[in-house]
């Protein structure tokens, strides 16, 4: 029982250290909603761009069908301008970030195959990438207006000619030939031969087509921080050797098992409370931000286990620092190799197919990565206790190499 | 001497080629305050951290009230408190926290420990401020809750590890009275300390302690009486040394006389009339005194006979 007191009595310390607290309990949270926006914003489309429109070729069927094109683009939304001397004052003083003027005669010079140019008028306030944006979309819809042109003129030439021979020996008529083009137009717009689809990469998702990209925020920072908890180990049994209770301790009946026990304790209990608070809070606050629906997967019991491992794991690091560091300093420079660093290779920040193949081979020597597998296996992939016993089992290993080796490497003096 | 509860055996425990403690031994006797006085560095806290079972010895036995220390050593651990040299606390938590803790720690619990903690609380006057964190008292205060946190579980020794480095007079008072008040109550108390007078006015014995070793042992008064009636250094002409130090030797006032760098050292029955009579005998030899100093006769002194440094070098 005496290792509970001495794990009371350092939880004690840590609540009433603010800078332990938030760094442990709310700097997490914190983190899940931004990486969760960010995520989110990049899996998602972006906001529509304004996109100012002078169109002085009022009246014209081309300049209409290119406005309704650029509306038709999700990423887009028009706003007509009458006057071109109004947008460039506007643009001037930065009330809209750009313009884009179709010309008078663009129906008409389409129409008769002459070169017709649409101007994008960008002002101080439009960014590099919305303009490329709007560029690459104006010039695609404009060049399917050109063709879709050229063919209609090119076939309506071939009906003239062949409307000099017999009735009879008419397959095509014009009318049909440019209905049938007219279609094809049409049934390409709606129900494309090519067709591009973004989605994330299966070694993330496991081939699910749903994928929440808060729930990997939110287990990526729940391992981040819950190892962090060992950094918080490690110094306090630095600061107990610092302040001679350490010595205290074990001129008393305490054994030193019980005292590493003691000290240990709250690593393991604040790993796991760190966990419960990061999923309950991310899975309650983050749908009523707009930040995503986290999953916590079909399987409790698998999540329970992950979850201990990792806390276990989290502790055995505690003790391996505080084996390895001979100082204050030390222990923040150890914990910052060993805990951000290995956070960030590990994937625990972005996930590991964006870090590149070193990093991400690199990621499997550290147990964020493990942990980090597990976790993506039950909120992410769907998967159970059994499918993810391997990345579990690599993690208890690093857990028991921790314990051991800095147990075995402590100073009790 | 009354049934030891504490046997030293010749303690020894070495730091590579660091010999910090060779061959300690002395018995201390239930209900005694005993002193271990000696400079910094002399072995006085090896010697304690050993005995309060921090770590074992390399040769050597401890035996408290019966049970061997190195195959008994958590049931002797609980006949044990100790007040170590540094404020071995933990400063933000308050002193009630503190003491709950290091009273649970010994295995209290429930009515007793509240009681203990309040007891403890009254006995070092602070009560009234128990809830702040200590970081908040005095220096003096948070000494006064370092022993707290020693007397718990009223142990049957308690070591005191130079309980009032750093503490203001009036602080050191209290400490004194305490310790005083601990031993009437008949705990028996192991002190170490380099303040000669804090050895004097509190320890019923004292072993002093040097370079690892203890180089005497008896009740303050013997030790000083040992010494006779005081030491005089005279500072005189290296030339002139020999002729004075032979002639001074022979005053019925004089044990002894030595020459020591540049000085003779006059070891006294009674300290005026050895005096008296070494000023005249330079007067008559023509000798050249430099320097004149007198140690009356205390524990100061009988250390600087015994090695030949002063205590607090």
């Amino acid at each position: 029982m005496n290792a509970l007191d001495v794990a009371w009595k350092d939880i004690q310390i840590l609540l009433k250290d603010r800078g332990q607290v938030i760094l442990l309990f709310v700097l997490p949270i914190v983190f899940v909603m931004a990486f969760s926006a960010a995520l989110s914003a990049s899996a998602n489309s972006q906001p529509a761009i304004d996109v100012p429109v002078v169109n002085l070729d009022a009246g014209g069927e081309k300049s209409q069908n290119l406005v309704d094109r650029l509306n038709a683009d999700q990423g887009l939304k028009t706003q007509a301008y009458g006057d071109e001397a109004q947008a460039e004052a506007d643009l001037k003083d930065e009330k809209i970030k750009l313009a884009l003027v179709i010309p008078a005669g663009f129906t008409s010079d389409i129409e008769a195959g002459q070169v017709a140019k649409l101007r994008l008028v960008r002002g101080p306030a439009a960014s590099e990438s919305e303009i490329t944006t709007v560029r690459l979309v104006a010039e695609g819809i404009a060049a399917d207006l050109s063709l879709e042109t050229q063919l209609e003129a090119g076939l309506s030439q071939m009906g003239a000619m062949m409307g000099d021979a017999p009735a009879a020996t008419q397959a095509f008529t014009v009318e049909r030939i440019k209905a049938q083009a007219e279609s094809q137009y049409e049934r390409a717009k709606t129900d494309p031969l090519l067709a591009v689809e973004a989605r994330w990469p299966a070694a993330l998702t496991g081939g699910k087509e749903e994928f929440e990209p808060s729930s990997f925020s939110m287990a990526g920072f729940a391992i981040l921080f819950a190892f962090m908890g060992a950094q918080v180990t490690a110094a306090s049994i630095h600061d107990e050797k610092k302040l001679g209770t350490f010595r205290r301790l074990q001129t008393s009946p305490l054994s030193r098992f019980e005292l590493m026990v003691g000290k240990m304790l709250p690593n393991f209990v604040i790993a796991l409370v760190q966990v419960a608070i990061i999923f309950g809070l991310s899975v309650v606050l983050l749908p009523l931000m707009n930040l995503g629906a986290p999953s916590l997967g079909s399987d409790p019991l698998a999540l329970v286990v992950v979850t201990v491992v990792l806390a276990v794991c989290s502790m055995g690091l505690g003790v391996f620092i505080a084996a390895l560091a001979r100082t204050e300093s030390q222990v923040g420079g150890i914990a910052t190799v060993l805990l951000w660093v290995s956070g960030m290779v590990g994937g625990a920040f972005l996930p590991a197919f964006l870090l590149g193949n070193f990093l991400n081979t690199i990621g499997k020597v550290v147990p964020h990565y493990w942990a980090l597998q597990a976790y993506n296996d039950l909120l992410i992939r769907g998967k159970g206790l059994v499918d993810v016993l391997p990345a579990v089992g690599i993690l208890a290993g690093f857990a028991l190499l921790f314990l051991v080796v800095g147990l075995a490497k402590f100073r009790f003096d | 001497m009354a049934e030891p509860i504490l046997v030293v055996e010749e303690l020894q425990k070495s730091y590579g080629d660091n010999h910090a403690v060779r061959g300690v031994s002395f018995r201390v006797a239930r209900g005694e305050i005993f002193g271990l006085l000696g400079p910094n560095g002399a072995g006085k806290t090896t010697t304690i951290s050993m005995l309060t079972g921090l770590f074992p010895p390399d040769a050597g036995t401890v035996t408290v009230d019966g049970l061997d220390l190195k195959t008994q050593l958590a049931a002797v651990k609980a006949k044990l408190g100790l007040v170590p040299q540094e404020l071995a606390l933990y400063p933000t938590l308050s002193a009630r926290q503190n003491l709950t803790f290091f009273g649970k720690i010994y295995g209290l619990r429930g009515k007793q420990l509240s009681n203990r903690v309040k007891e403890v609380l009254e006995m070092i006057g602070l009560t009234d401020k128990a809830d702040k964190a200590i970081e908040t008292y005095s220096g003096g205060m948070k000494r006064r809750v370092n022993i707290g946190a020693g007397l718990l579980h009223k142990p049957e020794i308690l070591f005191l590890d130079e309980p009032t480095v750093g503490v203001d007079p009036q602080s050191r008072n209290a400490i004194f009275e305490n310790v005083e008040m601990l031993n009437r109550e008949g705990m028996t108390v192991i002190y170490t300390t380099h303040y000669m007078e804090e050895a004097q006015r509190l320890c019923h014995r004292v072993g002093i302690i040097d370079t690892g070793k203890v180089i005497a042992l008896d009740t303050p008064s013997a030790l000083i009486r040992s010494l006779g009636g005081g030491i005089i250094f005279l500072g005189v002409a290296e030339e002139q040394a020999e002729a004075l130090a032979e002639q001074v030797t022979q005053l019925p006032a004089v044990k002894a006389a030595t020459r020591t760098d540049g000085q003779i050292k006059i070891e006294t029955h009674r300290v005026q009339e050895g005096l008296m009579g070494a000023l005249d005998l330079a007067n008559r030899l023509d000798v050249r005194l430099t320097s004149l100093e007198i140690l009356e006769p205390n524990l100061e002194s009988v250390f600087l006979h015994l090695t030949g440094k002063k205590l607090r070098q």
